[in-house]
């Protein structure tokens, strides 16, 4: 009764500003709690129709939303719309800069009443919600085979991308079946039990790896997971399926009259070739080793030049940008010289030859957790392998039936081949399995239509795993759900706490922030390579690391989410290091530094943001403002009105000279149209333009002097990164709200409605009084009735579907 | 045939790769000429529909653009000329397999409520082959139309391993995912097999290829994997069985789902293994690899692949989406650094118009490679473009406003005497796409009388006695 309590405690305050009773009107839906009517103060409608209802009325529908004798007081009666009212008042963006405004305590007043009101209403029935069951995507798909077999494979290699709805990838509404996608798991099935077993009767083939354009070969640049005093290269992870001879072969590009140069092939970091190429002119170079040894199973293949240049390298292009690989074109930069060193382009494992079996590798290791020595032990050792298996791929407690299906492939499997390749069917069965890629979800029995429900522990401990881990729960987890014991309160925070404590728990970074935050977007701008020819492939990837670090250390320290926008630290290595500007960071590995000044504070100083949020060849505030409030407060400007060209994507120059980007923004905010929404994102975003496209710090854009002076639309004068920050930090709730709305939807692979609101209000006045600490916002999440409860219903449509979406047109209806 | 011939073709780029290849052999050589792998005697009539969307209109779709018949050429009839500035100008050579149908309107794509307005570039690719209006919604809840080539899959499909084929080249995790309230499948999907069931395309041609001829190093091993996959799904079904009755009643609809695809898998692998058993010897070519980095190489690699699926009667229809609304991809092969969407917006200064201009007729121009493909590769009595119906069009119309009129629309091939080709068809004013769309339907082999939003049929062929004047053409 926590969030009861809490309201209560606001009702409080609003009783005092606002005073007495107001009578009670028609009941729609829920029920209306008695103090709230009492409470009703008949002035916050009357500030609705004074301040709101002049644009937000039926005739002129600013926003599509029509205010009209709206009552604040009944807000649960309308939820959908007084959540919206909810952001926008929290932001402080509404009523609009320039609008008439009433007093700030009253419009502090407007928006607690209608929370207040809201939460109570939903504190006698809360919607849990309901969505049909996730499906392992693409991500999932390979954290799951990591754990379980100990293989790193590339999904996307078997399974249809995955359709992202909201921000993330994991969203069941968008996980659409078909049989492209049925087919697709049968197909990594087949091919990863291979990969994991081994094949002692591979036959000889060729596997060809091509270098992506974005690794940097230039003279200077070491790659990840080649060895020291190397440039460029390539590293690939390679399937060896049986002990025995490979060949390796590469292929290289440009170079020419470039001399000798070494070329060192390592396998597992051990070194294994090494060999002399020398470019006589000719464009394109094979070389190849002779049969080499190595052992079955997954391995890291590097391939590298020996670094020789120690000093200044005239090479200025990276090998960077599409213009690089299309076409004819990619020839010219090594005509003109521009980047003379060979890069290497391709590599090429042809083997094995002469085949001697298989012998340990880790994924064997993984699998077999017996071997039988004679014919007699063989089918009780497959069944321990096939319960054990089907245990953890399964993610639950398996019964006889689960071990007898794959054990009937197990015998197909023997039959054909023997014990090796009887497990191997019996994985291939596994992997193939409904249990395996679908996150099924159990109905308790005796539930009647309509009725909410816990879910059982066993889901309740996969939800919690694939929240915080991106995959299946291990043993302990699965041991305790088991047990049933996860349904209580203290048993489930300490599972909360030892999986945040572990170290897969650095899917939040990397896999439910970045999305959160659309790092994915920083490898689509390609920063023109005239412009920043100092850019690399490396460099953006190295961008991406640097705001996952910070967030993972947020979750590791267990400090406030606030960190995000006020760390006076990052993470780097020397090559971004260099890149802002820092000085004694050497060396690939990343750590922890201290800003050299003011002018960088958390995520809004950081490469990745500012890349992503700016065009290929210049900034854009109207981007960075865009995403500011759209990523971080959760309150996106509205969409430009129709047949208004986009502004980011028109002309930029005027009488043969480049305009700045203020005088590009002076311009179009001569138009009163586009003005209404720009001033509130074009000074957020004018306030980081001293970070040019890659995120350095600049004074100048085209030589001319940088003004980034702009007013943030509560009236606050904003110049600098650090004023920005200042004004976001006033507004913690919008802030944290949002962080919590996209933590809760990630964790519970459905969009966040408005019914979770006061779920997530709660979240957030927890975490408050935790220091908005990150366990505080997990444990929120967890402890939700979105997270733990499911309401049972025949369609996964909205409990409350808009009534308007009926009158839709259709073709048909036309 | 890039993939299949050797190793020098793509050295001149790096190229993405992640998967495996090996070098590849020579396709033709594995099918002798005039040997399909189709058994002849079962052959039934059927035309092949092949349909590819352009993502962002065309410069032509300018007033400005129009004028100079950046798209659609002054005259009609065979009276019409791709001018040097045409988009169109690259297909030159294959004029006789060209029919330009110009001035047709994709209106399901414009907003019809206050809230859809602005959501085009979220609306258009729902439309294109559906011509109706999708129901704007984030939920499960997603509704619009069935699809034309899901139309034609229904219909001269069901006998072939894969009833339809769906391939795309952009990649769809954009940061935030969808904008203005519409789903993603919208915005990602061309082929809807229901209205309610969108289709995933596939982007990696390896992928695309081990769909059509299963993954294995021989056929042995090839035959060995349908086999275990075969029992494997009969499986699945006795799996499902025992799951479903702990599941709530939206997933159980869900798992019934999955068992009607369940069953059209085993449907298909049973079709592959009689026509394995027909005792005719035949090679595969082996796999291509990873993502090319180059459009060029991978527009190539996927057109190979679709007309190997065709020439091998894997399927006969095929959809292709070659880009996404609102892609900032460059093509600096074209004659400009713009990113495509940024082009788009020209702003209608003529330049600008012009650098758009420039990266749609480089796109257009990869049609050339399909289209001689196509023609070079005999099919019985003609060639795969005689007996192909390609749709090729975009729709938005003028991208600078994010208009969906006079949008761009070509039909390629001769669809087995359906289309003449030679042929400029100017329609008038406010013919719907759909109107095409319905004679197209009709001339390879559907009873169609309607389709979205059509409102009759639009002739694509040469009127006796010629078009009456210029200006209004069927």
């Amino acid at each position: 009764m926590r969030t009861y309590v809490a309201s209560a405690g606001l009702l409080g305050i609003v009783l005092t500003l606002v005073g007495p009773i107001v009578g009670g009107g028609p009941r729609t839906r829920s029920p209306v709690p008695t103090s709230i009517l009492e409470a009703g103060p008949p002035e916050l409608a009357d500030v609705v129709g004074t301040y709101c209802v002049r644009c937000h009325n039926e005739r002129r529908m600013t926003g599509n939303l029509d205010l009209a004798g709206f009552d604040p007081a009944r807000a649960h009666e309308s939820a959908a719309v007084a959540e919206k009212m909810i952001v926008k008042l929290r932001a402080g963006m509404m009523p609009p800069p320039g609008a008439r405004r009433p007093a700030a305590d009253t419009l502090r007043t407007l928006v607690e009443t209608m929370e207040a009101v809201i939460d109570e209403a939903a504190a006698t029935d809360p919607e849990p919600g309901v969505r049909r069951f996730q499906r392992l995507n693409r991500a999932e798909y390979e954290r799951v085979i990591r754990e379980l077999l100990g293989l790193e494979v590339d999904a996307g290699r078997w399974l249809p991308a995955d359709t992202y709805l909201g921000n993330f990838d994991n969203l069941s509404a968008a996980q659409g079946l078909s049989p492209t996608l049925l087919e697709a798991y049968l197909r990594a099935a087949t091919e990863i039990s291979r990969i994991a077993v081994g094949e002692p009767g591979a036959v000889t083939k060729s596997v060809k790896y091509t270098n992506p354009i974005e690794v940097s070969q230039h003279a200077w640049d070491h790659l990840e997971g080649t060895p020291y005093g190397t440039r460029g290269g390539m590293v690939v992870t390679h399937d060896f399926p049986a002990d025995g001879s490979y060949v390796f072969s590469f292929e290289t590009l440009f170079g020419q009259g470039t001399g000798f140069e070494d070329l060192d092939l390592s396998v597992d970091g051990d070194g294994v070739a090494r060999l002399q190429l020398e470019h006589n002119g000719d464009r394109n170079v094979e070389i190849r080793t002779e049969p080499i040894f190595v052992r079955a199973g997954q391995r890291s293949v590097a391939a590298a030049f020996v670094r020789k240049i120690e000093g200044p390298y005239e090479d200025r292009l990276s090998p960077f940008g599409w213009s690089f690989v299309g076409g004819e074109d990619a020839q010219q930069w090594a005509d003109y010289g521009i980047t003379a060193l060979p890069h290497l382009a391709d590599l090429m494992v042809t083997g094995p030859i002469e085949p001697l079996g298989v012998s340990a590798s880790t994924s064997r290791r993984k699998i077999f957790s017996c071997y039988p020595e004679t014919s007699a032990e063989e089918r009780t050792c497959a069944e321990e392998i096939v319960a054990d298996l089907a245990t953890r791929a399964y993610r639950r407690h398996v019964g006889e039936e689960d071990v007898a299906g794959p054990m009937r492939f197990y015998e197909q499997g023997y039959a054909d081949g023997g014990f090796e390749v009887g497990i191997r069917t019996a994985l291939q069965a596994i992997l193939a399995s409904p249990s395996f890629v679908f996150r099924l979800e159990q109905l308790p029995p005796d539930v009647e239509e309509g009725e909410r429900f816990r879910i059982a522990d066993a889901d309740l401990a996969s939800r919690l795993s694939f929240f915080l881990w991106g995959m299946g729960p291990d043993e302990e987890l699965r041991t305790i759900a088991a047990a049933g014991k996860l349904s209580d309160d203290d048993a489930l925070e300490r599972q909360v706490r030892r999986m945040l404590a572990d170290p897969r728990s650095e899917a939040l970074a990397t896999r439910f922030a970045s999305q959160w935050l659309r790092l994915q977007d920083v490898k689509k701008n390609q920063p023109e390579l005239w412009l920043y020819p100092d850019f690399s492939g490396q460099l953006g990837d190295d961008m991406v690391r640097e705001t996952q670090l910070l967030f993972d250390h947020l979750v590791r320290e267990d400090a406030s989410v606030l960190e995000l926008f006020t760390a006076d630290y990052t993470f780097v290595n020397e090559r971004l290091a260099a890149h802002y500007g820092f000085t004694g960071v050497t060396g690939s590995e990343f750590r922890r530094v201290s800003y050299p000044d003011e002018t960088r504070r958390g995520v809004l100083g950081h490469g990745s943001v500012l890349l992503l949020t700016s065009m290929s060849a210049r900034t854009s505030p109207v981007l960075r403002g865009k995403w500011v409030m759209e990523v971080l407060m959760g309150a996106p400007p509205p969409p430009p009105p129709p047949n208004v060209p986009n502004f980011e994507e028109t002309a930029s120059a005027s009488e043969g000279r480049r305009l700045t980007t203020r005088e590009r923004m002076e311009l179009h905010r001569a138009n009163p149209t586009c003005n209404a929404c720009h001033r509130l994102m074009d000074p957020i975003g004018l306030a980081l333009d001293n970070f040019d496209v890659v995120g350095r710090w600049r004074v100048r854009e085209d030589g001319m002097p940088l003004d980034t002076r702009g007013t943030f639309y509560d009236g606050t004068e904003l110049t600098t990164p650090a004023d920005l920050n200042g004004v976001l930090l006033e507004r913690p709730i919008s802030l944290t709200r949002n962080f919590a709305a996209n933590l809760l939807a990630y964790a519970i692979g459905r969009r966040v409605e408005y019914y979770d609101q006061p779920a997530v209000r709660a979240i957030v006045r927890d975490a408050a009084e935790d220091d908005y600490r990150m366990s505080a916002f997990v444990l929120g999440v967890v402890r939700s009735d979105a997270f733990r409860m499911m309401r049972a219903r025949t369609t996964a449509q909205e409990p409350d579907a808009d009534p308007l979406e009926s009158l839709v047109p259709r073709s048909e209806e036309r | 045939m890039n993939f299949l011939t050797g190793k020098h073709i793509s050295r001149r780029s790096f190229v993405r790769g992640m998967g495996t290849t090996v070098a590849l052999p020579f396709l033709d050589a594995m099918v002798p000429a005039g040997r399909s792998w189709h058994d002849p005697t079962r052959e039934r009539r059927f035309t092949r529909l092949l349909c590819i969307e352009e993502s962002m209109g065309c410069a032509g779709g300018s007033e400005w653009g129009d004028a100079r018949n950046l798209f659609a050429p002054a005259g009609v009839g065979r009276d019409f000329e791709l001018g040097v500035d045409s988009q169109l100008r690259p297909l030159e050579a294959y004029r006789e397999y060209l029919t330009i149908v110009s001035n047709t309107d994709c209106r399901m794509a414009e907003p019809y409520r206050a809230e859809e307005i602005g959501g085009d570039h979220d609306r258009s690719t729902a439309v294109f082959l559906t011509q109706a209006h999708p129901k704007q919604t984030q939920g499960s809840d997603i509704f619009l139309g069935t699809s034309l080539d899901q139309l034609h899959a229904r219909r001269f499909g069901a006998g072939t391993a894969l009833p339809s084929l769906e391939m795309c080249i952009e990649g769809i995790d954009r940061g935030g995912g969808c904008a203005y309230n519409y789903h993603c499948a919208y915005t990602t999907s061309l082929a809807w097999a229901s209205p309610t069931q969108p289709l995933p395309a596939i982007r990696e041609p390896r992928a695309v290829f081990e769909r059509l001829f299963g993954a294995g190093d021989t056929e042995a091993d090839r035959a060995a994997r349908r086999r275990t996959n075969s029992s494997v799904l009969d499986w699945i079904v006795e799996e499902v069985g025992r799951l479903q009755a702990s599941l709530g009643a939206v997933d159980r609809t869900a798992m019934d789902e999955y068992l009607t695809y369940v069953r059209e898998l085993e449907r298909r692998i049973q079709l592959v293994e009689e026509r394995n058993s027909s005792g005719r010897e035949r090679e595969m070519p082996e796999a291509p690899s990873g993502i090319p980095d180059s459009f060029e190489e991978h527009m190539q690699l996927m057109f190979d692949l679709q007309v190997l699926a065709f020439q091998t009667d894997m399927t006969r229809v095929i959809s292709f989406k070659t880009g996404f609304d609102q892609s900032n991809r460059t093509f600096p092969d074209s004659g400009t650094t713009k990113s495509i969407h940024g082009a788009s917006h020209h702003g209608n200064v003529p330049a600008d118009i012009m650098d758009f201009n420039r990266i749609n007729t480089y796109r257009t121009g990869q049609l050339a490679y399909l289209l001689e493909r196509m023609k070079s590769t005999m099919d019985g009595d003609g060639s795969l473009l005689d007996k192909t119906a390609i749709v090729w069009g975009s729709p938005m119309g003028d991208p600078n406003l994010h208009n969906h009129r006079r949008c761009p629309l070509l039909l390629l091939g001769k669809a087995n005497g359906a289309l003449e080709g030679n042929l400029h068809i100017r329609a008038p004013k406010g013919t719907p796409m759909a109107n095409a769309f319905v004679s197209l339907m009709q001339g390879i082999g559907h009873d169609m009388k309607s389709f979205g939003d059509s409102t009759g049929t639009l002739a694509l062929s040469y009127p006796r006695g010629g078009f009456s004047t210029t200006g209004s053409g069927a």
